[in-house]
């Protein structure tokens, strides 16, 4: 009787392996990607969050762990528009037969400053601070997903559309809570270039101010300036990413009178209520919101 | 010029003090802050808003800047009325809140929006049940 009991128990096991083992291994670069992919999959997706959040995407370098994972991977997405320098090395190194999707070069960029160079411009890789931006890239993913698992098309397309749906009532939110702010007071001054795409989508202007972040002490010439602006266009708040030199930030609103604002996410997720997409947005909104009106 | 040494040390001290004053003034920062920075604060004009429905709603309820301008308990197919608000270049958004009758199909309200220089401007919201919507002028 113990034979027949051992060879069900390994049947099992061998049946949940299996199982385990035919859902869609994906690797992901960005963790609004990495949420992406968990809507888009569901329980038919295996997903790897190589960025975790908290991490600055734009400092991130895979380390080996990351490659062996890329290796097996079917399908590796990428928040592309230039932010994952690694992405050549991730490609040789790896030799992955996985489909590389690079997500935010499906859709249209909007230009920034370089860092390097202020004479010059590069793509904003910011794309997800637009939620229109945000519902081209469930469509990205449906496809590249439905075409390297075929047999989970319907399910991929159900959840596409229950995703795209959530993303349809927080777009009429966010429309709800900004409709509290004059279009003319619309005026956000960040520390990091990272609002365009929300800016273009919601009328806002964008002046974004550097030297606040940085721990160079900017010239008097450019605190003088920045504080010209924000007096010259009345701009009640100001978001610095991070304060590293908070003597300047001091001189800035001790000067302009402007108030400092909330924290913004800029560059992916968070914890707590900025954990997924819409409530980092929404945190956004309500900063912006709070601080503006 | 001659005098005690003393009285004129003195002297000169004393008009340094009289001269620090004012120079302390005008070279140190204030660490109160200034007053907030307030942008061209666009004068409350006379604007037109005419709604018009293809079905008859329930209630209505316009809103700007999260302030209730206007509420129609008992709408009537077309009706019009004259706010006056802010209203920059930059345009302005008016939050609609509209009740449709339960059941009724798909409907619409006709916004017809004139600006303080008399320029008309129209949107439409459509909806099921309860409806709410922002729509931006012009």
């Amino acid at each position: 009787m113990k034979k027949p009991g051992l060879f069900l128990l390994a049947l099992l096991a061998f049946a949940v392996r299996a199982g385990a083992e035919e859902k869609l291994r994906v690797s992901s670069f960005s963790t609004i990607l990495t949420e992406l992919a968990e809507q888009v999959g569901g329980d038919r997706v295996a997903v790897t969050g190589h960025v975790r959040a908290g991490i600055d995407p734009h400092e991130y370098e895979p380390k080996p762990g990351d490659l062996k994972v890329v290796g097996e991977a079917q399908v590796i997405l990428l928040s592309a528009k230039h932010m994952e320098g690694y992405v050549g090395k991730l490609k040789e190194s790896t030799g992955t037969k996985g489909v590389l999707v690079e997500v935010g070069d499906r859709f249209g960029s909007l230009k920034m400053t370089a860092e390097d160079d202020a004479s010059k411009t590069v793509e904003d890789p910011h794309w997800w601070q637009s939620i229109a931006n945000m519902e081209k890239a469930v469509e990205v993913v449906r496809e590249a997903f439905s075409k390297a698992a075929p047999a989970e098309v319907p399910v991929f397309a159900a959840n596409a559309a229950k995703y795209r749906a959530r993303l349809e009532a927080l777009k009429k939110w966010t429309r709800i809570e900004l409709a509290k702010l004059p279009r003319d007071q619309r005026k956000l001054v960040t520390s990091h270039d990272a609002f365009q795409y929300f800016a273009e989508e919601n009328g806002f202007e964008i002046y974004a101010i550097e030297g606040i972040s940085s721990a160079d002490q900017p010239s008097s010439k450019k605190v003088a300036g920045i504080i010209a602006t924000i007096k010259k266009k009345g701009v009640k708040a100001i978001f610095p990413e991070k304060i590293e030199n908070p003597k300047v930030l001091k001189e800035i609103t001790r000067e302009s009178g402007a108030q400092v604002g909330g924290e913004l996410y800029a560059d992916g997720l968070g914890e707590g209520e900025a954990a997924t997409y819409e409530g980092m947005y929404r945190h956004n909104v309500s900063e912006i919101v709070k601080a503006l009106k | 010029m001659r005098g005690s040494p003393l009285l004129r040390a003195l002297l000169v001290f004393l008009a340094i003090l009289a001269l620090g004053w004012p120079l302390r003034r005008l070279t140190s920062a204030s660490d109160a802050p200034r007053e907030q920075p307030t942008a061209a604060v666009a004068v409350a004009k006379e604007i037109g808003l005419r709604l018009s429905f293809t079905l008859l709603p329930k209630s209505v309820k316009v809103l700007h800047l999260g302030q209730a301008v206007w509420i129609e308990n008992a709408p009537t197919a077309e009706m019009q009325r004259a706010l006056k608000l802010a209203y920059p270049a930059a345009g302005i958004d008016l939050q609609f809140q509209i009740e449709w009758p339960a059941g009724a199909p798909l409907a619409a309200m006709r916004a017809t929006l004139t600006d303080p220089d008399g320029k008309a401007h129209e949107h439409s919201v459509w909806g099921q049940g309860s409806t709410e919507e922002v729509v931006t002028f012009p």
